[in-house]
C-alpha cells in the first residue's frame, strides 16, 4: 500500500495546445478512497491516466510512496485501474481476463489458480469463469473488471466512472460493494467521478477539479458546508446552492460588523461588514417560504417540483433565480407571488471573481 | 366457393399438363419411327426388287413378291403396305392411294403422312420418279406410355398431386401444403420427361432392330463376297432412316444386342448384323434419348405451373386483404430489379453457362457441340498440365502469408497520423490501384537478364546475373514477388481500417496489466484483428487462385509451364486450344477447389470470432 503525491501536474495535448491539467498538487495517503469530481472535460480521467502512466504529464511529479515515478511505464507503476467501458479482452473468457495481468507479471501457474479463485469468491464470480465478456450483464463485466483489479493487489487502485454504464438500481448496489471491497483491502483508491452522489457517499475526500485546476480538497462535509469558491457551490448538491449577484451596504461604517445585502427583490442584513458587489450563495434548503412582505422579499414562483418528501420551488426574485426546497408536497399555481426566508447562519459569499469571502 | 372450384380446376388442370405433352412427344416420336422405317424400307425394296426388261420401273411380279414376303417376315412388326402407282399390293383389297398423294408425293420427295401412316415415296431404279410409296402405319396409341418408366412414379405422383392440388388452392392454403404440391408436381415432371425419353429410347432400338432385319434379308438377295462393297452397296438403306444414321463393316456377336457407345466422343446407339460367317456390319444412328433435352425443360416448366399458379393466388389472396404490402412488395422489386438483373445476366447466366459447357464438346470452329458427359473432367485428371498449373497455383498462393505479414507489420508501423507515414501509405497503395499490365511491363524491365536493374545490382555485388523471368527455377518466385508487391498495399489498409477498430482501452488496459508491447500485440491486437485476418486471408486465397494478368503479361505461362497456373490454363484451354468445354470444367475445379478452401478456412479460423 503506497500514497500518491501529484506536484504541481500539467498536462497539455500536442493537438489543443489547451491544457487539460494546470498545477494540480494533492497527496492522497496511503488507504484512502479519494474521489476527483468534476464536470465532463474538467481533467479529472487525464489526472487517473496520467497517474496510471498511461498518460506523460508535461510538467511537474507523480509519487507512488516515496518513489518518483513520473515516466515509468505503467506496467513498473504497481497501479491497478478499472476503466469505464470496462475494457475486458473480448476473446478472453473471464478466468483468463482475470489472471492476464498476473501472467504478464510471470506469476506461477498454480499461485495465480489461487489467486484467481480468491478474487472471484470475493466478488461471486465462480460461475461465470469460463464465460466471454459478450455472455454477460454489465453488472458482471463490472465485477470481473474489479476482479481483475484486485487479483493483483496492486499498491494503487484507479476508477475511471465505473458505475456510468450500469442502471441505477445496479449502481447502488455496486456502490456499496465498493466501499466493503475498499474497507476490506485498505488499499489506497481514486475513484474519478462525474456523479456528485457516488462522491459524496464513498469518498473520504472530494477533490473537484474545473477546467484543469484543483478547486478544492476537503471531506464531503467540507465540500458542501464550505465550498471553497462559487464553481464548487453551484457544482455541489441537487439542485445547486443558489447563487444571488447583489450589492452590499456596510452604510459607510454605521453598521458595526454588518451590512445589508440587496439582490434582485431580496434584501438580506448579514454580518459582514463589505462594501460593494458580493455574490450571496444559499443552499435550496436554507430558503423557506413565508406570506409576502414577511421575509427578506417577494419572488414569483416559475415551476413547482414535487418530489414527494419534499418540494422544490423555482422562483424568480427580480430576474434572480432561487430554488426553494419546501419539505413535504407544496402547493401553490405558478405566477403565485410568495415571500422568501434566508437561513441568516447558513450564508456564504463570494467576491465577483468567486472567491470565498469569509 | 365457386371461385375455389374454378381456381382448384385450373390447378389441378395444369397438373396434367406435363403428362400431355409427354403423350404429344411420344406420338411425335412414333411417327417419326414410323416415317424412318418406312424410308428404309422403300430403299430396300428399291435396292432388292429388279427392273423391268427396258424400264427404271420395278418388274411388278418380283415388286409384288417382295412386298409380300417383307409383311411376313419373322420379326417384323411394323404394319406394313407397299403401293405400285396408287395400288396396294400387300392387301389388295385395302383403299388405294389417291392421285392427289401421290402428287404430292413426287413434288416433296420425303415422308407424307397420310391417313394414320408415314407414307415415303419408292423411286424408281434409276431415282427418277416417283412409281410407288411404302406405308408404316403408326403404332396403337398406347405405345407412346412407357410402362416401366411412367407407371411406377406418375400414377401416384398424378393423384398426389392433384389431391394436393385442391389442398393448395384453398383460400386458407398454408406454405407447406404448397410446397409438397410443388415437389410432387416436380415429380410428375420428371416421370412425363422420362417417359419421353423412354419413348425416344425406345425407338430408336425398333429401327435398329427393324433395320438389321432388312439388311440381313438384302444379304440373302444381293451375292456380294465382299464386305466394304455390300456396306457400300446396303448403306442406302441406312441412310434413308436420317438421325445420322449409317452401315459399315465391323462388330461382333458380343453387339447383336442394341447397345449405346460411344465413338469419337459422341454417344450413338448400335447393333451388330451378322452377314456370314465371321462377317458383321455394324449399324449405328444417333441415339434418340439425346435429344430429348428440349422436353426436359418443357416438362418440368409445366409441371412447375401449377404450383406456381397456387402460390401466386395464396400471394394475391393474401395481399388483397393487406394492399399495403402489395404495394411495398412491388416496390421492393422494383428497387431490386437492377441488382437483380445484372446478378443474373452477369454472373447466374454465366454459371449456368459454364455448367452446360462443361458437358458438351464445344469449339468455336466445330458446328457439332455434342453432349459428352463428363468427359471434360475425366481428360483434365489425365492432362499432366492440368496437375502442373495446380501445382503452380497452390505454390504461388504461398505468397498470401508472406504478403499478409508485410502488410499487418507495415500497418502497424504507419498506424499513427503523421505526415511521413501518410506519405508512405499512399506509396505503398499506389501499386495496387495501377495498372497490373504497366507494373509487370516496368518488372519485366526490372528483371530482365542482360539489362534488369536487379541484375546491375547483382553484378555490382559480384553475382552472376540470373535470368529471373526465364528460369524455370526462379520465374514463379519472380512472379509471386510482383504480386506480394502489388497486393501488400491493399493488404496493408484493411489491416489498418482493422487496427482502427479496436479500441485503445483494450491496450491500455494491457498496459496496466504490464503487457510490454510484443505481448500487447500477440495476446491483445492480433486476437482482436481475427476478422479483419480472416477476411485478408480468404480474399488473397481466392486472388491467388485467380492469378492471371501478371503471369499472361511477364511469363505467358512459361518457361517449361513453370508459371502455368490454372487461370492461365483456363484461358488456354479456351482461346488456345478452342476446348471451351474443358475450359468450363477446369473453371468448375478451380471453383470447387476455391469453395472448399475458403469453407475450411471458416471452419478453422471463423470459429470465436468475436466483437464485444
Amino acid at each position: 500500500m503506497a500514497s500518491v503525491t501529484l506536484r504541481q501536474l500539467t498536462k497539455t495535448f500536442d493537438s489543443t495546445g489547451h491544457p487539460a491539467l494546470r498545477d494540480v498538487s494533492l497527496t492522497v495517503p496511503d488507504g484512502e478512497f479519494l474521489v476527483v469530481l468534476g464536470p465532463s472535460g474538467c481533467g479529472k480521467t487525464t489526472a487517473l491516466r496520467c497517474i496510471a502512466g498511461l498518460e506523460e504529464p508535461t510538467a511537474g511529479e507523480i509519487l507512488i510512496g516515496d518513489r518518483v515515478v513520473t515516466h515509468d511505464a505503467p506496467a513498473a507503476r504497481d497501479v491497478a485501474m478499472v476503466f469505464q467501458n470496462y475494457a475486458l479482452y473480448p476473446h478472453l473468457t473471464v478466468r483468463q481476463n482475470i489472471a492476464f495481468a498476473l501472467e504478464m507479471r510471470r506469476v506461477p501457474a498454480r499461485e495465480i489458480l489461487r489467486r484467481v479463485a480468491e478474487a472471484s469468491d470475493r466478488l461471486g464470480l465462480g460461475e461465470l469463469l469460463e464465460r466471454r465478456p459478450a455472455q454477460l450483464s454489465s453488472g458482471q463485466r463490472q465485477r470481473v473488471a474489479l476482479g481483475r483489479a484486485i487479483v493483483r493487489a496492486p499498491q494503487v487502485f484507479l476508477f475511471d466512472e465505473p458505475l456510468s454504464n450500469l442502471d441505477a438500481k445496479l449502481r447502488t448496489e455496486m456502490r456499496a460493494e465498493l466501499l466493503k471491497l475498499h474497507r476490506q483491502l485498505r488499499a489506497t483508491m481514486i475513484y474519478v467521478t462525474h456523479d456528485q452522489v457516488e462522491a459524496m457517499t464513498m469518498g473520504q475526500r472530494i477533490a473537484v477539479l474545473h477546467e484543469g485546476r484543483l478547486r478544492q480538497l476537503g471531506t464531503p462535509g467540507d465540500v458542501y458546508e464550505r465550498p471553497g469558491d462559487e464553481f464548487v457551490a453551484r457544482f455541489i448538491g441537487s439542485p445547486g446552492m443558489n447563487i444571488l449577484l447583489g450589492v452590499a451596504d456596510s452604510g459607510r461604517g454605521k453598521r458595526t460588523g454588518g451590512a445589508v445585502l440587496r439582490c434582485g427583490s431580496l434584501t438580506v442584513p448579514i454580518a459582514l461588514a463589505y462594501e460593494g458587489e458580493l455574490h450571496l450563495g444559499v443552499r435550496p434548503e436554507h430558503v423557506t417560504v413565508c406570506g409576502l412582505g414577511e421575509g427578506a422579499g417577494d419572488a414569483e414562483v416559475r415551476v413547482v417540483e414535487p418530489l414527494g418528501s419534499e418540494t422544490l420551488v423555482h422562483l424568480d426574485a427580480g430576474g434572480q433565480p432561487v430554488v426553494a426546497r419546501v419539505p413535504g408536497l407544496f402547493e401553490v399555481p405558478d405566477g403565485q407571488r410568495i415571500g422568501l426566508r434566508v437561513d441568516a447562519k447558513r450564508l456564504h459569499f463570494f467576491d465577483a471573481s468567486g472567491a470565498r469571502v469569509a | 366457393m365457386r371461385r375455389w372450384g374454378v381456381a382448384v380446376g385450373a390447378v389441378a388442370g395444369t397438373a396434367l399438363l406435363p403428362l400431355l405433352v409427354s403423350g404429344w412427344a411420344g406420338a411425335r416420336a412414333e411417327r417419326a419411327l414410323a416415317a424412318r422405317i418406312a424410308g428404309t424400307t422403300a430403299a430396300y425394296i428399291g435396292l432388292v426388287t429388279p427392273a423391268a426388261s427396258g424400264s427404271a420401273d420395278y418388274d411388278l411380279p418380283h415388286l409384288l413378291v417382295e412386298a409380300g414376303a417383307l409383311a411376313r417376315l419373322p420379326g417384323w412388326t411394323s404394319r406394313l403396305e407397299v403401293y405400285r402407282g396408287t395400288a396396294p399390293l400387300v392387301r389388295a383389297t385395302a383403299g388405294s392411294l389417291s392421285a392427289a398423294t401421290m402428287a404430292a408425293l413426287r413434288q416433296q420427295s420425303g415422308v407424307l403422312w397420310w391417313n394414320g401412316a408415314a407414307l415415303a415415296p419408292l423411286q424408281d431404279k434409276g431415282a427418277r420418279d416417283v412409281v410407288g410409296a411404302v406405308a408404316v402405319a403408326g403404332r396403337p396409341g398406347g405405345e407412346v406410355w412407357r410402362r416401366g418408366a411412367l407407371g411406377g412414379i406418375a400414377v401416384p405422383a398424378l393423384i398426389l398431386a392433384i389431391v394436393l392440388a385442391f389442398g393448395a388452392t384453398h383460400p386458407a392454403a398454408r406454405r407447406p401444403v404448397i410446397r409438397a404440391h410443388g415437389a410432387v408436381a416436380l415429380l410428375v415432371g420428371v416421370a412425363a420427361y422420362a417417359n419421353v425419353r423412354a419413348v425416344a429410347r425406345d425407338n430408336t432400338d425398333q429401327w435398329l432392330e427393324q433395320t438389321r432385319l432388312l439388311v440381313q434379308e438384302a444379304t440373302a438377295r444381293l451375292p456380294t463376297t465382299d464386305l466394304a462393297q455390300l456396306a457400300t452397296t446396303l448403306r442406302p438403306m441406312a441412310r434413308a432412316g436420317g438421325e445420322g444414321a449409317d452401315l459399315r463393316p465391323g462388330g461382333d456377336s458380343a453387339a447383336v444386342r442394341v447397345r449405346r457407345v460411344r465413338f469419337a466422343g459422341e454417344p450413338e446407339a448400335v447393333v451388330a448384323i451378322r452377314v456370314g460367317w465371321g462377317r458383321w456390319l455394324a449399324l449405328r444412328t444417333l441415339p434418340g434419348e439425346t435429344t430429348t433435352g428440349g422436353w426436359l425443360w418443357l416438362c418440368l416448366a409445366l409441371a412447375g405451373l401449377s404450383p406456381a399458379v397456387a402460390a401466386l393466388r395464396r400471394w394475391l389472396e393474401r395481399s388483397r386483404a393487406r394492399p399495403q404490402r402489395l404495394r411495398e412488395t412491388l416496390t421492393a422489386w422494383g428497387f431490386l430489379a437492377p441488382a437483380a438483373a445484372h446478378l443474373a445476366v452477369f454472373s447466374f447466366a454465366p454459371i449456368l453457362f459454364a455448367l452446360y459447357l462443361s458437358v458438351h464438346r464445344w469449339s468455336l470452329g466445330e458446328s457439332a457441340k455434342p453432349f459428352v458427359g463428363l468427359e471434360n473432367f475425366g481428360r483434365l485428371l489425365r492432362d499432366p498440365l492440368v496437375w502442373i498449373s495446380l501445382r503452380n497455383t497452390v505454390l504461388f498462393t504461398l505468397q498470401v502469408p508472406v504478403t499478409m505479414a508485410i502488410a499487418l507489420g507495415l500497418a502497424l508501423l504507419l498506424r499513427r497520423h503523421s505526415l511521413i507515414s501518410r506519405i508512405a501509405r499512399t506509396a505503398f497503395f499506389l501499386p495496387y490501384v495501377s495498372s497490373v499490365v504497366a507494373i509487370a511491363l516496368v518488372w519485366q524491365w526490372l528483371y530482365h537478364a542482360d539489362f534488369g536493374a536487379l541484375n546491375w545490382a547483382l553484378s555490382a555485388l559480384g553475382l552472376g546475373p540470373v535470368d529471373w523471368l526465364g528460369n524455370p527455377r526462379t520465374a514463379l518466385a519472380a512472379v509471386m514477388v510482383v504480386s506480394i508487391w502489388t497486393q501488400v498495399g491493399y493488404q496493408m489498409v484493411v489491416f489498418l481500417a482493422g487496427l482502427q477498430g479496436i479500441p485503445d482501452a483494450y491496450l491500455d488496459a494491457a498496459r496496466v496489466d504490464g503487457a510490454n508491447a510484443w505481448r500487447r500485440f500477440w495476446r491483445v491486437t492480433f486476437p482482436l484483428l481475427k476478422p479483419v485476418t480472416l477476411f485478408v486471408l480468404v480474399t488473397g486465397i481466392i486472388g491467388s487462385f485467380q492469378v492471371f494478368t501478371t503471369v499472361y503479361v511477364l511469363t505467358d505461362g512459361g518457361p517449361l509451364h513453370a508459371t502455368d497456373v490454372l487461370a492461365y490454363r483456363i484461358y488456354q484451354s479456351a482461346w488456345g486450344l478452342s476446348q471451351f468445354g474443358s475450359a468450363s470444367a477446369l473453371s468448375l475445379l478451380l471453383f470447387a477447389i476455391l469453395f472448399w478452401v475458403t469453407w475450411t478456412q471458416f471452419k478453422l479460423l471463423g470459429k470465436r470470432v468475436e466483437y464485444a
